[in-house]
C-alpha cells in the first residue's frame, strides 16, 4: 500500500545549489515525519517520477528553481500558478521538465489529485557537493515549511529571504 | 535553382555541454553543416579526487539519472580492479541483472518518448497519451519494470545504494526476485506492442547508410552488457579494458569544439547497433526472432537502426534476466562478499551503458584515496560519428527542404540518444 502523500527531493547534490531538494530530503530523514507520508529522493531520473506519484493522494516536490527571486527564497505553487520557461529540442532523454512529466501523468490519468511544488532559488548551480551558504543557512527552515506542507499548515505562498 | 536552407537548433539550459545543430546551405550549395557541442564538462573526475575508494560509486552515481547504474558498476568494477578484489559468481549475476534493470528502463523510454512521437507524427510523447494511449502504457509498464528491478536488487530506482565493492549490501529476498520473474515476463508482452509499432512504422525511419567502426564490449559467447573485452568490427583483436586509452583516443579537429575519439578511422560509433552488429549472433530467442522481424541483420549500417537495434536489446536483457532469476533461485541467495583493503593501485572498469561503451579509470594511493580518475563516456565517443553521419547524410537530402533536413538531423541525434544535460534537473519557471 503506497503512503498517500509523498515528499519527492529533485536536483542533483553534484551542482551545489541544483540538489537542495536532495540536501532537504536527507535533512528530513533525521526528523519525526507523520504517519502516511513517504519521503522519495528522485534525484534526476526524470520519468520514474510518473511512477513513483502514481495512486497517492498528494505529492510535494522540493527542487531547485530559477524563479526570479533573492537566493535562498523558497516558494510554495501549484503546476497551475507557474509555467515552465525551459526550451527543450527532445534531442535526448536527458532533458527533464517536471511539469510536461505531470502533464503526462494528468493524460493517463495517474496524477494526484493535489500536487505541490516548493521551488528554492540558487546561489550557484557549479559543480560543488555541498550548498551554498545561503541556501545551507535555511535547510532547517525548508524542512520545517515541508512538514508544515504535510500536516497542512503551511499558508504562505513565497517566503522571503531574512 | 537548389534549396537554401538555414538551420540552427540550440539546446536551451544553463549548463555548457549541450549539443546544438547548425547547417547553412545557399542555392543547392552545403556552406556549413556542423555538430556543435562544447567540451564535456569534467568536473565529476575532479569531484572524486582525494576521496576514499567507498564513496566513488555514490559521487558517480549522480553523473547521470537515466545511466546511475551503469555509472556506479563501471566505477565499482574499477575499484576492485585497482584494490584486487575478487567478486562471486552470484554477485556477478546479480549485477548483470541490475544493469538489465536500466538497460531495459533506458531503451524503453527512448522508443517511447523520443522515437515513437517521431514515427507516430506528434511533437512530443504527452499528445501520445491521447492518441495513442496502449502504446504509452505499454511504454510505462516495460518502464516500470525496469525500474522495478533497480529498486529491488540496488534499493533505489536512480542513483542506486546498495551497489559497492565487493558485492551488495543488501540482498534481494528470494521472493522479491520470483515476483520480478513474474513482471518481467508481463513486460515482455508489453515489448511486443513497442515492437509492432515500430515495426508499421519502419519505412518512417529514414534511409540512409554509412559504412563505419562499430565498437562495442564482447564476450563470446554471449551478448554481453557487464563483462568482456573490447571488440571492433574492424580488426578480429579483442583489447582488454585496461587499453581503453587505445582504442577512444582523443583528438582535436578544427571540424568540432568537442574532442573527438578515433580508433582504426577517424571515428567509430557506439551503442545498441554497435553492440549488434558484433554480438547478434549469441542473441536469444525472442531478440533474434524480433531482430527478423523488423528487418536489422548484422552489418547495418543505418544509424537510424540503433533504435530498432533497442527494441531488440529490450527483448534480450528481459530474457536474459529471467534466465538469471531461474538460475539464482535455483542455487539459493547466499549473504556475504570479500573484506576490501584500502591501498595503493590503479584499474579501470567497463560495462555498456544503454547508449555505448563506458570506461572509469582510478588511482588511489595507499590509504585508498583517489589520486586521479578518467571517464570516458559513450556521447563523446559518438560525436565524430555524428558529425560524419552529418556531412554524408545532409547533402543527400538538401533538396527536401528545411524543414525535412531539420527533422531528419535531429531524428538522427535522437537515434544515438547523447547524453548531453543529464546532470541537471532544476526548474525554470515563471508565474502566471
Amino acid at each position: 500500500m503506497k503512503a498517500p502523500i509523498a515528499v519527492v527531493g529533485l536536483g542533483n547534490p553534484l551542482l551545489t545549489d541544483e540538489g537542495v531538494g536532495i540536501r532537504v530530503v536527507e535533512a528530513l530523514g533525521n526528523r519525526p515525519i507523520p504517519a502516511g507520508v513517504v519521503i522519495l529522493d528522485l534525484g534526476a531520473g526524470g520519468l520514474c517520477v510518473l511512477h513513483e506519484i502514481a495512486g497517492r493522494q498528494k505529492v510535494i516536490f522540493v527542487d531547485c528553481a530559477f524563479m526570479g527571486e533573492a537566493p535562498g527564497t523558497l516558494r510554495r505553487f501549484t503546476p497551475e500558478e507557474a509555467k515552465s520557461r525551459k526550451v527543450q529540442p527532445r534531442l535526448s532523454l536527458h532533458e527533464g521538465d517536471l511539469f510536461q512529466t505531470l502533464d503526462l501523468a494528468r493524460d493517463l490519468g495517474e496524477c494526484p489529485e493535489e500536487i505541490v511544488l516548493f521551488g528554492i532559488e540558487p546561489a550557484s548551480v557549479a559543480p560543488g557537493d555541498r550548498l551554498s551558504d545561503a541556501l545551507l543557512a535555511r535547510l532547517d527552515h525548508y524542512v520545517d515549511c515541508i512538514l508544515r506542507e504535510c500536516s497542512g499548515s503551511f499558508t504562505a505562498g513565497t517566503d522571503t529571504v531574512p | 535553382m537548389g534549396k537554401t536552407v538555414d538551420i540552427d537548433v540550440r539546446h536551451v539550459t544553463r549548463i555548457e555541454g549541450h549539443g546544438n545543430i547548425r547547417v547553412r546551405a545557399r542555392d543547392g550549395t552545403l556552406e556549413t553543416v556542423e555538430w556543435l557541442v562544447p567540451e564535456a564538462p569534467r568536473f565529476f573526475e575532479a569531484m572524486v579526487r582525494g576521496r576514499s575508494w567507498e564513496d566513488i560509486q555514490t559521487i558517480v552515481s549522480r553523473i547521470c539519472g537515466i545511466c546511475s547504474v551503469t555509472h556506479s558498476l563501471a566505477s565499482i568494477k574499477a575499484v576492485e580492479a585497482a584494490l584486487g578484489v575478487e567478486v562471486s559468481e552470484q554477485t556477478r549475476k546479480l549485477r548483470t541483472l541490475t544493469h538489465y534493470g536500466e538497460q531495459l528502463e533506458s531503451h524503453v523510454l527512448h522508443i517511447g518518448y523520443l522515437v515513437a512521437p517521431d514515427l507516430l507524427g506528434q511533437k512530443s510523447v504527452v499528445p501520445l497519451a491521447s492518441t495513442h494511449p496502449d502504446v504509452v502504457r505499454s511504454v510505462m509498464a516495460a518502464h516500470c519494470t525496469g525500474n522495478r528491478i533497480m529498486e529491488v536488487l540496488a534499493g533505489r530506482k536512480t542513483h542506486p545504494v546498495r551497489l559497492v565493492p565487493g558485492g551488495f549490501t543488501l540482498l534481494p529476498t528470494e521472493a522479491e526476485l520470483r515476483d520480478l520473474k513474474t513482471r518481467i515476463e508481463n513486460a515482455i508482452e508489453h515489448l511486443k506492442v513497442i515492437a509492432d509499432v515500430v515495426l508499421d512504422h519502419l519505412d518512417d525511419l529514414p534511409v540512409f547508410e554509412r559504412e563505419t567502426e562499430y565498437v562495442a564490449t564482447v564476450d563470446e559467447p554471449t551478448y554481453p552488457f557487464y563483462h568482456g573485452l573490447i571488440g571492433s568490427t574492424d580488426t578480429d583483436e579483442l583489447v582488454p579494458v585496461e587499453d581503453y586509452a587505445r582504442v577512444g583516443n582523443e583528438y582535436v579537429t578544427p571540424r568540432s569544439t568537442a574532442k573527438w575519439t578515433r580508433w582504426h578511422r577517424d571515428s567509430y560509433a557506439v551503442g545498441a547497433l554497435a553492440r549488434f552488429n558484433l554480438n547478434a549472433d549469441h542473441l536469444g530467442p525472442l531478440a533474434f526472432e524480433a531482430a527478423g522481424r523488423m528487418g536489422l541483420e548484422k552489418g547495418c549500417c543505418n544509424p537510424y537502426m540503433n533504435n530498432v537495434a533497442q527494441v531488440v536489446e529490450c527483448f534480450q536483457v528481459a530474457e536474459h534476466s529471467l534466465e538469471i532469476l531461474d538460475e539464482v533461485l535455483a542455487r539459493g541467495l547466499e549473504a556475504g562478499k570479500p573484506e576490501v583493503k584500502p591501498g595503493a593501485g590503479e584499474g579501470v572498469g567497463s560495462v555498456e551503458a544503454p547508449r555505448g561503451i563506458l570506461f572509469h579509470r582510478y588511482e588511489f594511493d595507499d590509504a585508498g584515496r583517489c589520486t586521479s580518475a578518467d571517464i570516458c563516456i559513450p556521447t563523446n565517443q559518438n560525436h565524430a560519428s555524428i558529425q560524419e553521419d552529418f556531412e554524408a547524410l545532409v547533402p543527400q537530402i538538401l533538396e527536401e527542404g528545411q524543414d525535412a533536413v531539420r527533422q531528419k538531423m535531429e531524428m538522427l541525434v535522437r537515434a544515438y540518444d547523447p547524453c548531453i544535460s543529464c546532470s541537471t534537473h532544476f526548474l525554470k519557471v515563471e508565474f502566471v
